[in-house]
Formats: structure tokens, C-alpha cells, sequence
């Protein structure tokens, strides 16, 4: 059997790795490469640290060995240590809470009451996309879409403002008006 | 609130400062910088480093000229700009102040 070796080019550095390490190095470059989102200067970092990691990486091969694996990648990367902007917090931070996923309504940004823009957040897709899904399934339903899209923004919470969030359009503000209206009283009627 | 989540901001807030006044001693490279400020408080990582080389840099208080090396690839080393300079002295200056005070107060 042959082993199967992956040549990276690291800031210029062809250096060849084996699988696990390749895997390795890339999750670890994707990560640096989350870490400098917006970064002006995202390029010349990259460049410094693949610099750094082929550096490392020699340093820790003998001679007689031809590709990096994991026992010369993991310690490398260790001493490199995790990519950290400046002036980020990045210690023991609290874990972002992880929020159950709710199904609503967002007025902020919102067409008519939001409910497109509530389906694509909770399915983290493009919002576009589930306006242009809607529409098509207007046109296909013969009407029947308008029936389920009242009752979705009858039925539906309203998400909780966000600090910065968009504008409530006009629309949105009447819908929202007529949607507490009807709820008013509808909890009246069943109270 | 443990010490040290209270200490890791003091930390970070100097580290910027202390790499300034290294690279204002003389002219360095990123594994200089590193070996100065390992077994201190501040031990530092390069992926910690570079970014905030290259954020100074971009404040134009850093600058780096590459320099061929014996072994391996050209380097870059760092010195302070005039500007990092007056900004390393204005620090240093504000530095001494909160020193004194903090020494102060309370005895």
C-alpha cells in the first residue's frame, strides 16, 4: 500500500502533510480565517501564520521524515495558539446563550407581518428565499396561501424587538395593530 | 467573579502597551517578541501576536522592513514609527501616573 501524502502551500511553502494532519490544518486556517472576518489586513495575517505553522512544523521533523502529521501539526498549533483579533474579549467568556429555536414573527425589517422573515430565521435560510417560495405557492395554491399566511400571523409570537434592529415598516405596524386587535378579542370572547 | 476573570482584562489592556515598548527598544521579530514576553504575565501566543502587530501597523505605530535570514524565509522586523513612538512615551508617562496613584490611595 502507498501512503497518500496532501502538499499544502503555506505563505509560498510547499510542505506535504498526511491526511489527518491536512484536515487539521485546514479547520485550523478556516477558524483563523472566521477569527479575521473583516479584518483589513485578513491576507498579511494568514500569510504570518501559515508562515508560522510551516516554521513550526520543520522545526519539529527529522530529517528523515517527508510529511507533517499530527505529531508535529498539534503541537505546533498549540504553541501558535488560537487566533485572537485584538481587543477582543476571548477569555473564558460566557458560551453565548444558546436559545431555544421559536418559530415567530419579526416585525423589524418585515413585508407585510413577518412571517417570511420568522420562517427563514428559524430555518437560518435567505429570507428572499422564502418570500419568493411564498409567492410562488400563492400562485400555484389559487389563494389559499393568503388563508395560511393569516393564520400563521395570527397565530405566531412576535420575536422581542433586537437592540439596532431594523425600522417597523408601515405595513408591518398595521398588521401588528390588527393582529392584537383580533387577539383582544378573541381572548375576550373565550374569557 | 474569579481573580483571574478580573485580571485577564488588565492583561489584555497592557499587553499592546509592553509590545510597543519592546519593539521600541530595538528593532525585532515576531519569535524576539515572543521569547521576551514568555515566563511573564503576558506569555503570548502568534496568534495573538500577529493581529495586534498588524492592527499597530495599521495605527501607523509599528512598521516592518523584511530582512533576510541565514536560515529560512526573509523576516519581518518591526520598529516604531515616530508616532508609536510619542504614543509608547505618552503611555509610559500615564503609566507611571496610575502607578503612582494606585500606590497612594489607601495607605
Amino acid at each position: 500500500m502507498q501512503r497518500i501524502y496532501i502538499t499544502a502551500r503555506l505563505n509560498g511553502v510547499n510542505l506535504q502533510f498526511d491526511e489527518a494532519a491536512y484536515v487539521r490544518l485546514e479547520s485550523y486556517l478556516a477558524e483563523a480565517d472566521r477569527a479575521l472576518d473583516g479584518n483589513p489586513d485578513r491576507a498579511e495575517i494568514l500569510a504570518d501564520l501559515e508562515q508560522a505553522i510551516a516554521d513550526q512544523c520543520r522545526q519539529r521533523m527529522r530529517a528523515d521524515q517527508v510529511a507533517v502529521t499530527l505529531r508535529h501539526l498539534g503541537p505546533a498549533l498549540e504553541e501558535i495558539g488560537p487566533v485572537q483579533a485584538p481587543g477582543v474579549e476571548s477569555a473564558p467568556e460566557q458560551p453565548a446563550r444558546a436559545e431555544p429555536r421559536r418559530l415567530e414573527q419579526v416585525s423589524e425589517g418585515a413585508l407585510i407581518s413577518g412571517v417570511c422573515l420568522g420562517i427563514a430565521r428559524y430555518l437560518q435560510v435567505d429570507v428572499t428565499l422564502v418570500r419568493v417560495i411564498a409567492v410562488l405557492l400563492l400562485f400555484v395554491s389559487g389563494g389559499s396561501m393568503v388563508v395560511v399566511y393569516l393564520i400563521l400571523m395570527l397565530l405566531l409570537p412576535y420575536a422581542p424587538a433586537q437592540a439596532g434592529g431594523a425600522p417597523i415598516g408601515k405595513l408591518p405596524t398595521k398588521s401588528r395593530e390588527f393582529v392584537e386587535f383580533v387577539r383582544s378579542k378573541f381572548s375576550v370572547a373565550t374569557s | 467573579m474569579s481573580i483571574e476573570a478580573k485580571l485577564t482584562p488588565i492583561r489584555k489592556g497592557l499587553l499592546e502597551f509592553l509590545v510597543l515598548k519592546i519593539v521600541g527598544a530595538r528593532s525585532v521579530y515576531v519569535p524576539d517578541i515572543l521569547r521576551r514576553l514568555a515566563g511573564t504575565e503576558f506569555a503570548t501566543q502568534e496568534g495573538t501576536l500577529y493581529p495586534l502587530l498588524s492592527k499597530l501597523r495599521r495605527e501607523d505605530l509599528v512598521q516592518y522592513q523584511w530582512q533576510e535570514s541565514d536560515a529560512g524565509p526573509p523576516r519581518k522586523y518591526y520598529r516604531l514609527t515616530p508616532a508609536g513612538q510619542a504614543q509608547l512615551a505618552a503611555l509610559d508617562d500615564y503609566w507611571n501616573r496610575i502607578n503612582r496613584t494606585v500606590s497612594d490611595i489607601g495607605s
